[in-house]
């Protein structure tokens, strides 16, 4: 402490304060606890600032222009221009009114809002550095802490992001102008999400990926799906190529890349975005002064209550260990640290974790895929219905894609659900819903579904699963 | 830091609930194991109800004066540390393969680890995983009554109301178990009807299943749903059958029936009032009917002794056999004795001079210290004489035992007896110093009478009733003098004991406190 410091206390500190900080804060302070929140950046972290909601906003442009331009088969017939640095400014409007609507919440919620970096002093205080120069430091002690600091991107050799040419996701998201060329290195679901978009808006994009197709972890007939509409975009995709590095050349840059068998490739652009995955961050905390310590990627380990192993320090979000880096799992994981911290029966006990990509047709997943459900023992009963079949889907004109329906065949219970089609990041909630609620295949089916939408498809998914299809041929 | 729960023990061997008298503790109050967290009555006494936990108190469950049945939760208690819990981190899944795979895995935010879990997963859903926590229930041991066997509310609430009723953490401090076969019986019998007069109670629900038409004959018959007894259990609901709905509806017009008769009976009696006011009857029998006047509330020590008195009375048929004592002798002696008693510390009553006589006479008469075993369709003859005393006390008639006071001296009695006499007056007397009797002996002579007729305390065989010692004339040589006369009403369960049995026994008693030095040869 330096002269003149004097510690404030509070009963919470929440470093950190995106989907899963500021949600903890929120609700320990609604539970009438002391909840002070720290943010060294900006209210709403990654998911509202530089990821989910900006991507999502640039994703509804692109796909608007896209639209209106490709419509000539329902008579529509139009030339959009897009203005990427008005598309920008729009974007922005939505960010600042949500970060905003975040630092109204915390506030009306009696949350006290503090600016700066925290580092632990020990298990029990933090030492929060004012950004700027001037801005001093002040010491908080608390008696409850949750380490909510997230992710940041991964940069990999070869490619520094302080280079011009080269983007992080972040950087793709602020772009007031649409590359020409652009090479986008990882075919995971950011690498795809922006790289249909900026297909959308114009640029001719280049993937590479290591593997041998995208999207790894999903199953094959879901990305194909997306492949395919990710060539009909044009998008050139290369598999099993590692980009190794950059050089300017006189029009534009050229990333080289490498196979297993050593042999190089180069593909021109005029910009490269490097997509290949998010690290936890814990590096800038000190957390070893406040006796804990990250495993080797970075990650902290907790109970199913949250806590780590200082039992009156939690982590929720991006730094915790074996979940997705999802903010629905940040922000649930918040609500269940801030509730045990009130005392409260909690659990991070969810079923099943939804997860959406904002691809092209869009992916939503919950639960087991067949081949999880039978390595964990199951018989798995499998009901599937194309959107191909869906009147609604056909009225939209995206009929690519499918509902798929996982349960056991034994019970019934609904263990997961892959939808690739139109809307799937909406229509996989109902999915997650019945699998968190034990529902059956019966269940599902048994519900009247509003005619004529897509969530029909779900319906017909679980019918078809039982033998009892209407709208396509029993399996 | 987990919130426990501490359910209210079985404070007296099968009661089925006790009215909660007083908490010592408020929410935000740190509590130590063993502290006295709030009073209960139950049994006919107080019992002092200890913290199993060390922790601070969150909630308060139930009120002061509320009746509790035992297993309900009626606190909770954040605990201090939680070793247990910490316990359950999740061992770190083994690493992934390649770093470069680890960072495109990540970035395909895919399937959550949870999704390929074992096929061994339980199926239930937020709400009711919530409340098994909150009940400190383990899911994956819950049979799931729903549909394919998903675990509802019901299920978790039957498995939490289990598990109390098998292993509760903490009991009372002052409650000792009996032992004996007889008493066991008895308790069982106890627990037995209290269990039957609760799925009565449960007739008054908040939820009910039936089928689409047997709600609308319930509503064609006007009844409630949730008043009509459940036919059986459907997700852990009650689930009430047509026939059911009939059979209730029924009974209802016969009550209904009933009344109107006692109704216009009473009513007939008026008739001259009524008529000559132009008042509707009905007004005229909600005035005089027992709606009227002040409502004391049944409970707590006043309906364990109904309860107790109404088993024995409709349980075994009594016979009282009345008669008279001259105890000249026993006044004198007691007079002589009496100081050389205080002078020891003791205060000498009469009491104690009874109670040898009777052990005496019992020895004499084992029928009379006797227990039926209606079960085993035996009588079991004690061999232990373990005399109760019965005193009056404010909150109602109170029997403190003396155990074993057939091995016990004239002062030994009297200092025993009167230390928990004194407790019992003072509400401080535990449930095992009232249990284990085998004879009776009240003494209503200190408050007026002559006769009476004892009820029994059952399962015992007989009860003695004292009255007062009066001056009466009797006809000694030939001449009408003055003498102390006492009398005695010998109450005994006729299954057991004959009238005649029951006149020499009485005979036997008399006998020694009529010459008060035959007490030295017992």
């Amino acid at each position: 402490m330096v002269v003149g410091d004097i510690a404030t206390g509070t009963d919470l500190l929440v470093i950190g304060a995106g989907p899963g900080g500021y949600v903890a804060a929120i609700r320990a302070a609604q539970k009438g606890i002391d909840t002070t929140l720290v943010e060294k950046d900006a209210y709403g972290g990654t998911c509202l600032n530089y990821g989910c909601i900006p991507s999502k906003a640039l994703i509804t442009g692109a796909d608007l222009a896209h639209e209106a331009g490709n419509a000539e088969e329902m008579g529509i017939h139009a030339d959009p221009v897009v203005d990427m640095s008005q598309l920008r400014d729009w974007k922005s409007g939505v960010v600042d009114q949500l970060t905003g609507g975040v630092e109204k919440l915390c506030k009306a919620n009696g949350v006290n809002l503090v600016e700066g970096t925290a580092r632990f002093k020990d298990e029990n205080a933090v030492r929060i550095a004012h950004g700027g120069e001037g801005q001093g430091s002040e010491t908080i002690e608390f008696e409850h802490c949750i380490i909510a600091t997230g992710s940041r991107v991964i940069q990999i050799p070869g490619f520094d992001f302080g280079d011009e040419p080269v983007w992080s996701s972040r950087d793709a998201l602020e772009a007031d102008t649409v590359p020409e060329r652009l090479v986008v290195v990882g075919g995971g679901y950011i690498g795809m999400e922006l790289s249909t978009t900026f297909a959308k808006l114009g640029a001719d994009v280049t993937v590479v990926e290591m593997l041998d197709d995208i999207l790894p972890g999903y199953e094959s007939d879901v990305a194909r799906v997306v492949r395919k509409r990710a060539e009909d975009l044009g998008i050139d995709m290369h598999f099993g190529e590692g980009a190794s590095g950059w050089r300017d050349e006189d029009d534009g840059i050229m990333v080289t890349t490498e196979t297993e068998d050593g042999e190089e490739n180069e593909y021109r652009a005029d910009k490269v975005l490097v997509a290949v995955g998010r690290s936890p961050v814990t590096d800038t905390m000190d957390i070893e002064s406040a006796g804990l310590e990250a495993d080797d990627r970075g990650f902290l380990s907790v109970d199913d209550r949250r806590r780590t192993d200082v039992e009156h320090i939690y982590a929720v979000g991006d730094v915790v260990e074996d979940t997705p880096m999802l903010a629905h799992v940040a922000s649930k994981e918040g609500i269940v640290a801030a509730e045990h911290i009130a005392g409260e029966p909690v659990a991070f006990d969810s079923q099943a974790v939804p997860a959406a990509v904002f691809t092209d047709p869009e992916i939503g997943t919950v639960g087991m895929t067949e081949a999880d459900a039978e390595e964990a023992g199951f018989t798995p009963v499998v009901g599937q219905m194309p959107f191909r079949a869906s009147g609604r889907a056909l009225t939209t004109n995206h009929a690519d894609g499918f509902v798929r329906v996982v349960a056991d065949e034994e019970s019934g219970f609904v263990l997961g659900a892959q939808i690739v089609g139109p809307e799937a990041s909406e229509l996989i909630a109902e999915l997650a819903f019945a699998i968190e609620m034990g529902a059956t295949l019966e269940d599902v089916a048994s519900t009247i579904h509003t005619h004529p939408t897509l969530a029909e498809a779900v319906m017909e998914a679980a019918e078809n699963a039982l033998g009892q299809a209407i709208h396509t041929l029993n399996r | 830091m987990a919130l426990k729960e501490f359910k209210l023990p079985d404070v007296g061997e099968g009661v089925a609930e006790g009215e909660l008298v007083t908490w010592h503790v408020a929410p935000g109050d740190e509590v130590t194991e063993d502290q006295v967290l709030a009073e209960v009555e139950t049994d006919k006494a107080l019992v002092d109800v200890p913290s199993p936990f060390n922790g601070t108190v969150k909630e308060l469950l139930a009120e002061e004066g509320e009746v509790v049945p035992v297993g309900n939760v009626i606190i909770t208690i954040q605990e201090d540390g939680d070793d247990e819990e910490a316990a359950e981190t999740a061992d770190a899944d083994a690493e992934e393969t390649a770093d470069s795979d680890d960072a495109q895995a990540s970035d395909t935010g895919g399937e959550s680890d949870e999704d390929s879990g074992s096929g061994g997963r339980v199926f239930a859903p937020p709400s009711v995983r919530r409340l098994a926590r909150e009940l400190g229930v383990d899911l994956e041991s819950v049979d799931g009554s729903g549909p394919s066997g998903r675990v509802t509310e019901g299920d978790v609430r039957a498995a939490a109301e289990d598990d109390g009723s098998e292993d509760e953490p903490s009991g009372p401090r002052s409650v000792q178990s009996n032992g004996k076969s007889a008493t066991a019986k008895r308790d069982e019998g106890t627990s037995a009807s209290a269990s039957a007069a609760a799925s009565a109670e449960s007739a008054d629900r908040e939820q009910t299943l039936a089928a689409p038409a047997t709600r609308a004959l319930a509503k064609e018959e006007g009844v409630d749903l949730n008043a009509v007894p459940a036919t059986e259990m459907r997700d852990g609901e009650a689930f009430v059958s047509p026939e059911a709905v009939q059979e209730y509806a029924q009974a209802q017009r016969e009550a209904q029936a009933a009344d109107a008769e006692a109704v216009s009976a009473e009513a007939d009696a008026g008739t001259a009032t009524a008529e000559a006011t132009g008042e509707p009857e009905a007004a005229e029998s909600a005035e005089t009917g027992p709606g009227a006047g002040e409502r004391v509330p049944y409970k707590g020590v006043r309906k364990a002794i109904g309860d107790q008195m109404q088993r024995s009375k409709y349980t075994a048929p009594h016979v009282t056999h009345h008669d008279e004592v001259d105890v000249t002798e026993l006044v004198e002696l007691r007079e002589r004795l009496k100081p050389v008693a205080e002078e020891r510390g003791s205060r000498l009553t009469y009491m104690p001079f009874v109670m040898k006589a009777v052990i005496a006479a019992l020895k004499d008469f084992p029928y009379l210290n006797s227990q039926l075993d209606e079960e085993n369709e035996e009588i079991v003859l004690r061999d232990e004489y373990n005399i109760g005393v019965a005193a009056a006390t404010d909150a109602g008639l109170l029997v403190p035992v003396v155990h074993d006071a057939d091995r016990k001296g004239m002062l030994e009695l009297a200092d025993e007896m009167n230390e928990k006499v004194e407790k019992a007056r003072n509400r401080k007397i535990s449930p095992g110093e009232m249990r284990g009797g085998t004879f009776t002996i009240t003494n209503i002579g200190g408050i007026g009478g002559e006769y009476a007729t004892p009820i029994i305390n059952y399962p015992e065989v007989a009860i003695l009733a004292l009255g007062a010692i009066k001056d009466k004339p009797r006809v000694i040589d030939g001449e009408v003098v003055p003498r102390k006369v006492l009398t005695l009403s010998l109450s005994f369960d006729h299954r057991i004991v004959d009238g005649a049995q029951g006149a020499r026994f009485t005979n036997r008693v008399k006998e020694l406190l009529e010459d008060p030095k035959l007490l030295v040869l017992e």
